[in-house]
């Protein structure tokens, strides 16, 4: 699979974050390992967010991470602008999330015995008003999870989200659809009415 | 753009705003609802995902059934190849033990001294033995240290030529051993809680010896 390295921000892009401190020039970069280093590491924090999102245990997304960072390093040569580094890790961890269910078939677990017994502490947390919509996201099935993680926590585009998970651009759109009207209907919302959109492959 | 497309777009990305939608929404008082109130539960989505999940490590679940059974079937296994070894080890390295003490006293086969019965009880006696044999067969009579106890080290005379005879009151065995080394021959016999060697230059039979040994063989109890 082709890895996402972008040379700029795009539009569809506005969820990303601030450009890195580092400079865009790709010949400090490609010539400072220190600077890559120290960028990749300022990332982590993110990266490993959005890889418990996915993968719903966190002795498995620091696994992905320590994995994504790798993988990363040794093809620190695709990346030419370090403004473009954290939507390119965030492929590389989502890929490797992906692979680790392709490879590995992991022991099913309920969802209900971690979320509920495991996944959020016995004291209220600040955000309470939300433990409802987290724990309704956690049980979102992967294919609504991960478009919905890609979109809001990756700033990814429904197109972007599309060449990256094989699926057209209305199929997405379904997905993204559907995940928030699931999680309307989780948090004790009216469902809206389903839209009608193709879900294939394109 | 009719509502059905409007509102796949503002369910899919309640923040987009796209001129074709704007235009839509301009004229369509109920899409116009649907995107405020997705609006509002966007941000409460992106507050949600702004945290990481507070996950804690799981903790390992038990191994599926097949895999506890191979494992017990594997250490199961293990513990009878071991127990095998334990058993077999042990007898081996007797017999060795016992022809290297034997060779370790070539003279004890020509002996041909008479040896009184007192002699000979008092030797059988350090050893814990009380043997019921005519002392006249007895043509050497010794007690050795072997393998941490003093044990009678005998020579008989027999129809076949003489016989070596260790009576070895700490050495248990399961079964009989026959073993042939380094030009002599004999058995490993277990009589009571003990056992006795028998042994014979070449290729001789010590049926007759080890029968009668069987028999007349006791063990005293261990003075402690």
């Amino acid at each position: 699979m082709r890895i996402i390295a972008r040379s700029g921000k795009s539009a569809a892009m506005r969820n990303s974050q601030p450009d890195s401190p580092v400079s865009s020039s790709t010949d400090q970069l490609a010539g400072a390992p220190a600077a890559l280093t120290q960028l990749f590491e300022s990332l982590r924090p993110d990266l490993l967010r959005f890889a418990q999102w996915l993968a719903r245990d966190r002795a498995i997304a620091e696994d992905i991470v320590q994995e994504s960072l790798l993988r990363a390093w040794r093809s620190r040569d695709a990346l030419k602008d370090p403004a473009a580094a954290r939507p390119w890790l965030l492929t590389i961890v989502r890929r490797e999330h992906a692979r680790l269910y392709e490879r590995k078939r992991l022991e099913l677990v309920s969802l209900d015995d971690v979320v509920e017994t495991q996944a959020f502490p016995k004291v209220a947390e600040p955000d309470d008003d939300l433990f409802t919509l987290r724990h309704a996201i956690m049980k979102l099935p992967i294919e609504y999870r991960e478009p919905l993680v890609l979109q809001v926590l990756g700033g990814f585009s429904a197109e972007e989200i599309a060449h990256e998970l094989e699926l057209s651009a209305t199929a997405v759109l379904t997905r993204l659809f559907r995940a928030r009207n699931k999680l309307r209907v989780l948090c004790g919302m009216t469902a809206a009415p389903d839209v009608a959109g193709d879900e294939a492959a394109p | 753009m009719n509502c059905q497309e409007a509102r796949l777009q503002i369910g899919a990305d309640p923040l987009a705003h796209s001129a074709e939608l704007q235009e839509h929404l301009s004229g369509c008082a109920d899409c116009r609802r649907f995107q405020a109130e997705m609006g509002a539960f966007e941000a409460d989505i992106r507050r949600a995902l702004a945290r990481p999940p507070q996950l804690q490590r799981r903790a390992r679940a038990a191994p599926p059934l097949w895999r506890q059974l191979a494992l017990a079937a594997s250490v199961a296994a293990a513990a009878v190849l071991l127990a095998g070894v334990w058993l077999l080890r042990p007898t081996d390295t007797l017999a060795h033990e016992v022809v290297v003490h034997v060779q370790g006293e070539p003279n004890s086969w020509f002996a041909a001294e008479h040896i009184s019965s007192a002699d000979i009880d008092a030797k059988l006696r350090r050893a814990g033995v009380v043997l019921d044999i005519n002392s006249d067969q007895i043509m050497y009579a010794q007690s050795c240290w072997f393998r941490g106890h003093y044990v009678p080290h005998l020579v008989v005379q027999t129809t076949h030529g003489p016989a070596t005879v260790m009576i070895l009151k700490h050495e248990q065995l399961r079964t009989r051993q026959a073993f042939h080394e380094s030009g002599l021959s004999g058995e490993l016999v277990p009589v009571g809680a003990g056992s006795i060697a028998v042994l014979t230059r070449g290729d001789g039979s010590v049926d007759d010896i080890t029968a009668q040994m069987q028999q007349d063989v006791h063990w005293m109890p261990d003075a402690h």
